[in-house]
Parts: C-alpha cells; structure tokens; sequence
C-alpha cells in the first residue's frame, strides 16, 4: 500500500507515513533474523537435546562416566571409524586430483556425459548402493570379510564431493601459472607439485572435509556392507537405538561422533572460509 | 623442439600437431580412468548386477539349478509393494513441500540481510552430520517422559501419537535435507539483483507480487534444483521411518528392500525394490544436473 501511495505523491511521503514505513521495514528485519534463528535452533535442537541427556546419570545426575564408557566400550568404534574415513580420504584424493585436472585441462570426447556418470553417486540412494554392493561383494568380488570392501563403498558414494571442489578450484586458476612454469624450466612435475597443487590446496580441503564429515557419520551403506568384525560409530548407534532402546551411553557417543565432525568443519571455516566450498551442497 | 618445428611450413608441421593432440587426449582418459575404474566396478557394474538379480525369483540366483528368471519380482512390486512405493514418495513429496515453504524465505533472509552468514552456515552444517542423528534425537525428545512430555501433556495429546506419526517422520527428513534446499535457491537469489526488487516495489508492485512476478521467475533453476535434490535424497530416506514412523511409514521402501534383502535373503525381490528406487534417483538426476550441475563442466 504505501508504493502505491508514493507512486501517487512523486513529492515524497509525509513524516508520519515514512516513520511508519521504517518501523515496518525494521519489524520485518527482525521477523527476519528472529526466523532464521529459529530455524537454527531446531536445526541443533536434536544434537543440544542428545548432550543433554548425556551427561545425564541414572538418577538424572551430572555423569561424566558416559563419556568414559564411549572412550572404553565404544572405543574400537570410534577408531573403526576413523581409520576407514581415514582411507576413504587419501582413495578420493588419489583417484579425484588426476581425474579433475583431465577434466579440467585436457581434451577429451564424452567429457560432459563422464563428468555426470562421475557425480551420479550423489544421487543413488544409499541402501541401492548398499544392497547392490553386498550382492556383488558375495556372489562376485569376495569382499565381504575385508575393510576395502567397506572403504571403496565409502569412497564410491563420496567421489564427487571429493571431485567437485577440486574441479572449480581448477576452473578459476589460469593455465597462464602452469605456462609460467613450464616457460621458467619447470618440469611437468614440478610444475604440479609446486604450483597447481598448493593453489588448489583449499579446494582439495574442502573435498577432504565434506568427505570426512560424510563417511564419518555413515551408517546406511555401511549396514549393509560392513565386514562381521568391523562396526563404526554410527553403526553401533544405529544398531543400539533400535534394538537395546535409549541409554544415555548412547546418546554420548552421537553426541562425540557430531562434536568430532564439527571441529573438522569449524577448523576448516578458520583456515579456508567458506568460499572453496561454492559448487558443493554446503556453498 | 618447438624451434624446429616454428621453422617449418604448416603442411609439414601439421602431423606433428594431431599427434601431440592425440597424445594429450590419451593423457586425459589416463588420468580420469582410476576414477571411471572406480565408479564403474563399484557402482554401474553393481547396479547392472542388481538389475539382473531383480528378474530372479528369491535367492534362486545361488541354486544348483542355475538362476529362476522371471518378472514375479515386479508383478509384486505392482500389486503388494504398491503401498510401499506409494509411501516412500509420498514421505519424499511432503518433505520437499515443507522445505521449499520454509527454504525459500530462510534463502532470501539469509542471502539480502544477513551478514553473518558464516554463522549461520556452520549451524546448517549440523543436519549434514546424518538423518540418524536427528531421528535420534527426535525420539529421545518425543519418547514418553522425554523433554517434549510436559508440553504434549499440557495439550492432552498422547507421546506415542506424535512419536509414531507420519508428520514427526517428515519433519526429520526435513530438518535433514533443508540446507540442500537453501543452499540451491540461495546461488540462485544471489545472483539476482537487488535493484529489480526496489524496481518492482518503486512500480508499485506489492511484496508478494514481487515475488511471484519478479523474485520466483528469476530464480526459477535454482527453486527446481533444490526441489530435484531434496527429492532425490529423500527417497532414500531409511532412519526417520524406522525411528520415528508408525506401521505405514515404516514401509518405505529403503528400508524394506534391506529386511527383504539383506535379513530374509529374498534377493530377487530385494533388487526390484532397488531398481525401481534407482529408476526414481536417476530420472530426478537427469533432471537435475540438467538444471544446476551441466554448468561446471563446460
């Protein structure tokens, strides 16, 4: 209503109107921001709610034994979870660096259709990855009792996180720096591994980090592929929420399993920014 | 090398050229085969393998015998798995419509008049961690004497009416896949400029024409992406159903085809709820690296 009445009086509006249109533009501001934190709130509210019921002890006392028992008895979990998020990284690493420099810099048919087949994982539903891997790992490859068939299942479903920050932070460097190099004597070697490599340093960070936070928190492809002797940390919760029913040493360990991850992405914000992150789903 | 060739005419040089083009193109797919080797031996060539498996009856493929083709799998899928398939959709489609009503203007806020967006984004960080934290910590909260008892008490509704429903499933798998949602209309909202806004308002348009005939046409790839993605991710949807649903959503087809599979060893039937899962994420990929990710590569 008030455009309207401006587009009437070109002269401009009369003190009252105007003050009444900046405490409507300040009301709806703080709508605004009072709605995005709200939002954020619900977002943390399940982890706030899980570590507060962590600490909590059988006679609802402050109970750091909880966190002593995920150390203890989820111990192996924890380290089952880390060493195969562990090779999960340096797989996706080893295999997206070479691969996103042919994409970015070489000439090659059926680039577009291998870049789509290659970020096609992202949209599998885990359990199909999940299903088919445990199908082929017993009737075809004989993996079901080895950690690799856990790690290449991790490492397939999570390639193009790993990918697509490397592609773009490929895309914005100019080839002239690798010209430079070559044209100063550097060999093609040198020229990758003193130039490229650390420019596109934040990139493949950002790889590792959603890679990371990903496989680390992984529980549905690794229910269905996992060895007999192997159980990582999501998996042990999962498997103890729907079986054994709540328990505060339950709750403990969710609650170490996001606070890890949550460093990892805290510690990557401080170092790079969020700007090497733009072309994957967390901009 | 280079100087010799400089001194030669065109005509002569020319074979030198294609073979050096030749060579960087083989240089290309080396680098990229560990990739395609990868992708293929650990997910086109499994699905392949599943999608054979889906036309075996039970775990036949294994038998002495030799493997049982035959399409019972799908006949099934069409007539007693209908519900199954009917729900996982209809879980998918409820979560999406929830997060655009709430993704759209918690983009616009956080894109036009936020600053302190790395904050905001490291909260939204939180739902990445998985959709079984939040189904966790969902029932923790709605289990009988958790923290959400004294306030459903007030409002004399049972804890189990809530806990087991269709609605507090959909909202976990909303809380899961909103920042997909955000993040997919924010890259589009930032790349609109905020002068068309005050253009619009300046002609006289009311907020909510500005954003059906301004805003909304504008940021149109964006809204169909996150929708794609968010419906792509929620057709998978596996912890929410068991942890929060009732009898009906916990029919959801993800986690049937793991009870069906993987615990009563019904192969066959098993990978035909898997095809016909696959069959749904690859027609909304299609859709969607058409909308959003296609622009990378070229």
């Amino acid at each position: 209503m008030s455009a309207a009445n401006v587009a009437a009086a070109p002269v401009g509006p009369m003190p009252a109107e105007r003050a009444r249109r900046i405490t409507r533009r300040r009301l709806t501001g703080l709508i605004g921001h009072a709605y995005v934190w709200l939002v954020l709130i619900v977002f943390v509210l399940p982890f706030l709610t899980l570590l507060g019921y962590s600490v909590s002890g059988p006679g609802g006392t402050y109970a750091v034994q909880n966190f002593q028992y995920v150390l203890g008895s989820f111990g192996d979990n924890l380290w089952w979870s880390f060493r195969v998020s562990g090779l999960t990284l340096v797989i996706n690493v080893l295999v997206a660096l070479p691969a996103a420099y042919a994409i970015v810099r070489y000439p090659f048919p059926g680039k577009r259709l291998l870049f789509s087949a290659l970020t096609l994982p992202l949209y599998v539903p885990g359990a199909v990855i999940g299903i088919s891997l445990v199908l082929v790992y017993n009737f075809s490859y004989h993996l079901t009792t080895s950690i690799w068939g856990l790690v290449l299942a991790m490492a397939v479903g999570t390639f193009p996180l790993m990918l697509t920050p490397i592609v773009v932070a490929l895309r914005d460097l100019p080839v002239s720096f690798e010209e430079a190099a070559a044209c100063l004597g550097a060999t093609r070697w040198q020229t990758y591994w003193r130039v490229v490599f650390p420019l596109i340093g934040p990139g493949v960070s950002a790889g590792l980090m959603l890679t990371f936070i990903i496989v680390f928190n992984e529980y549905l492809v690794t229910l269905f592929v996992h060895p007999p002797s192997v159980t990582t940390g999501p998996l042990r919760v999962f498997n103890l929420v729907r079986t054994a029913g709540l328990a505060p040493t339950t709750a403990a360990l969710a609650v170490t399993m996001q606070v890890i991850s949550f460093a990892a992405v805290l510690l990557f914000f401080r170092v790079f920014g969020t700007r090497y992150l733009k072309g994957t789903y967390l901009i | 090398m280079a100087a010799e060739l400089r001194s030669l005419p065109l005509v002569a040089i020319a074979p030198e050229v294609r073979r050096r083009e030749r060579n960087r193109r083989l240089i290309g797919l080396g680098l990229v085969a560990p990739a395609a080797l990868l992708v293929v031996g650990f997910l086109y060539y499994p699905l392949a393998f599943i999608v054979q498996m889906s036309f075996t009856l039970g775990s036949s493929y294994l038998s002495q015998a030799g493997p049982d083709y035959s399409t019972a799998n799908y006949a099934a899928m069409a007539s007693r798995y209908l519900p199954n398939v009917f729900i996982t959709l209809q879980l998918a489609a409820l979560s999406t419509v929830v997060n655009l009503v709430f993704g759209f203007p918690f983009a616009y806020v956080l894109v036009r008049r936020i600053r302190y967006r790395d904050v905001v984004r490291a909260f939204m960080v939180f739902p990445m961690f998985g959709a079984l934290y939040i189904a966790f910590g969902m029932r923790f909260i709605l289990l009988p004497g958790g923290p959400a008892t004294p306030l459903l008490q007030a409002l004399g509704i049972p804890s189990t009416a809530v806990l087991y429903s269709l609605p507090s499933v959909v909202f976990a798998m909303s809380v899961f896949t909103f920042p997909f949602m955000v993040m997919n209309i924010g890259a589009a909202l930032s790349n609109v400029d905020p002068t068309l806004e005050e253009a619009a308002a300046c002609l006289g348009a009311r907020p909510w024409q500005t954003f059906r005939r301004v805003l909304l046409p504008l940021t149109r790839s964006g809204v169909i992406a996150g929708i794609l993605m968010v419906f792509g991710w929620n057709i998978g949807t596996f912890a929410e159903p068991i942890l929060l649903g009732s009898l009906n959503e916990q029919r959801a087809l993800a986690w049937t085809l793991y009870q069906r599979g993987v615990v009563q060893t019904d192969y066959g039937l098993s990978s035909a709820m898997s095809v016909v899962l696959l069959v749904i994420a690859f027609v909304v990929s299609y859709f969607s690296l058409r909308y959003s990710r296609g622009a990378l590569v070229e």
